[in-house]
């Protein structure tokens, strides 16, 4: 986010006064280390070669070696040197809008201590590993570029606070994103999302969950578990406004049958009674979310769309999933009704106070 | 109509002294005000004091209250912020970009009896310098950032002031009516700590 940047630059600035060398627009086809003084290589903190027309940056970059900040952003760069990799000092990089893809990144490069890295506007169709190893990121930004997935290696940034993937041909979003315990910012929009993970809950610090401009057409009830979501955008998905008639239901296997009710029962089980795959099919067990059913299941489930209401304004569609038609409270088994919302379900108003439908 | 001799203001400062002489009088000459206002051209310099960006949400930063004759702000928007449907509170509404670009969406006032989606009138992309301008028999309208990889920050004047509007659901054209506050004023912080529906929620 650029007012991170902004204020990581201004924040090295202070610290450091005159450490910072601008090369800022100044139509460079190349950068020539040599031209700038030892002196000037050892003390510069913080040095911008942005919107100039390199093709490449010189490994020499790595003569300062207590650079910090570095933005080569509005260049025509196709790869990123080798040299990077011994500024072991730097906290920022800024490379938006250049030539980049997954295969431009030095080998060694998840070794820097990186806390923000920017390379929007790019051409990566991948996040490619050497950035989930950088394990001081707080602040990834590849939005406006081609990714078609999100590895689920991206749970080793454990230190990411900001995640920006908007503007890229995302489909699925891996559970695996949920082990992010700091992750506060979150931006998916403008992608081909069809689902949200029901692990997602599971982000307790998230404060602003941007899924705008997807293909949405419900949400996961666990995302009312989200108590520090303050802003949620879901417009430009075409999310069902109608209760949906038709509740899905396979019937269960025997399998199913036989797995609910060992847990169902509490009947004891171990490794030594029966194959492996089994006794991780019985740990896979969910609970039904009806109050009032003690029952579990595995894949067979009733998949039901729910309207919530927030702040008695907006009507979200959440997935809800019961382990039998049985399981359905009886005033939403009523097919005509939409305008109704159910009173136990309805979100306090102090809870995601902006939600952006439209 | 009288229309005040066209100089051009070369400052922000200036821009602002041409405005609070317009604004004298009672009645505004909508194109009058575009013009002088399109024909500042943008100096960061000048204006990035009051340009404090928010990484969740876009900001309003108050400049100038205008003799309480209007109200002139500075918007920021980070790389996908973006405003929700809303109307102008019977004020004339002018933006300029100041950096970057925004998207203007244009929508009908709902119908009464409609409870469908609202209909997209027009769309447009807000060129750097360019002044929009709309009012509440023009219609509503949707701003954003669409941009993944810039920042915008746009120029507000609304006359008169107000403090409240009414945000729209695109699906079902349900309003609400929400308080604005301000990020800052003046280029200082203005931090609000009580939570409740405000279109724009500040905490430190």
């Amino acid at each position: 986010m650029e007012s991170q940047e902004g204020a990581a630059a201004a924040a090295a600035a202070v610290a450091t006064r005159d450490c910072v060398l601008d090369f800022s627009r100044l139509s460079l086809n190349t950068f020539n280390v040599n031209n700038v003084s030892e002196d000037r290589q050892r003390d510069t903190r913080q040095l911008f070669l942005n919107y100039n027309r390199l093709s490449w940056l010189p490994s020499s970059v790595s003569l300062f070696y207590n650079l910090e900040f570095l933005d080569i952003s509005n260049n025509g760069l196709t790869a990123i040197c080798e040299g990077i990799t011994r500024l072991t000092k730097l906290k920022t990089l800024l490379a938006k809008n250049n030539r980049l893809d997954e295969f431009s990144l030095p080998k060694e490069f998840g070794s820097l201590q990186l806390e923000v890295l920017n390379f929007s506007g790019n051409r990566f169709q991948e996040i490619p590993l050497q950035c989930t190893k950088l394990l001081r990121l707080q602040s990834l930004s590849i939005g406006g570029n081609r990714l078609k997935s999100i590895p689920a290696e991206i749970e080793y940034l454990t230190s990411l606070e900001m995640l920006y993937l908007g503007g890229n041909l995302i489909s699925d979003i891996p559970p695996e994103l949920a082990h992010l315990p700091y992750l506060t910012y979150l931006v998916l929009c403008d992608n081909r999302i069809q689902s949200v993970p029901p692990q997602l809950a599971r982000l307790h610090s998230l404060r602003s969950l941007s899924l705008h401009n997807n293909l949405l057409t419900y949400l996961p009830r666990e995302i009312l578990s989200l108590v520090h979501l303050q802003e949620l955008s879901l417009r430009g998905n075409p999310l069902v406004v109608r209760f949906v008639k038709e509740m899905m239901y396979d019937p269960p296997s025997l399998l199913e049958l036989a797995g609910r009710t060992i847990k169902s029962r509490n009947i004891p089980y171990s490794p030594y009674d029966m194959p492996s795959n089994l006794v991780r099919y019985l740990d896979l067990a969910s609970k039904c979310p009806n109050p009032k059913c003690a029952g579990v299941y595995f894949d067979s489930c009733v998949r039901q769309i729910k309207f919530v209401d927030f702040c008695g304004k907006y009507r979200l569609p959440l997935m809800h999933y019961l382990c039998s038609p049985e399981c359905t409270s009886p005033c939403s088994s009523n097919p005509q009704s939409d305008a109704e919302s159910e009173e136990e379900n309805s979100v306090p108003a102090d809870r995601l106070q902006r939600v952006l439908l439209g | 109509m009288e229309q005040t001799e066209v100089v051009k203001p070369e400052t922000l400062d200036e821009l602002i002294a041409i405005l609070h002489k317009i604004f004298e009088s009672d009645t505004i000459n909508v194109e009058e005000v575009q013009n002088i206002m399109e024909s500042y051209e943008s100096k960061p310099h000048e204006w990035t004091k009051y340009a404090k960006f928010d990484q969740y949400r876009y900001t309003r930063n108050l400049v100038d209250e205008g003799n309480g004759k209007f109200n002139l702000m500075i918007l920021c928007w980070g790389e996908g912020h973006g405003s929700s449907i809303h109307d102008h509170t019977d004020s004339h509404c002018f933006l300029k970009l100041l950096q970057g670009q925004l998207k203007e969406t244009l929508f009908d006032w709902p119908d009464r009896k409609s409870h469908g989606d609202m209909v997209q009138k027009s769309q447009r992309i807000l060129q750097e310098n360019k002044v929009a301008y709309i009012n509440d028999s023009i219609g509503l309208h949707r701003v954003e950032n669409v941009s993944h990889t810039e920042c915008a920050v746009s120029l507000h004047l609304y006359s008169p002031p107000f403090e409240t509007c009414q945000t729209f659901d695109q699906r079902t054209g349900h309003k609400n009516t929400v308080k604005m506050t301000f990020w800052s004023k003046y280029g200082e912080r203005t931090p609000y700590t009580t939570i409740s529906k405000n279109l724009f929620i500040t905490k430190k």
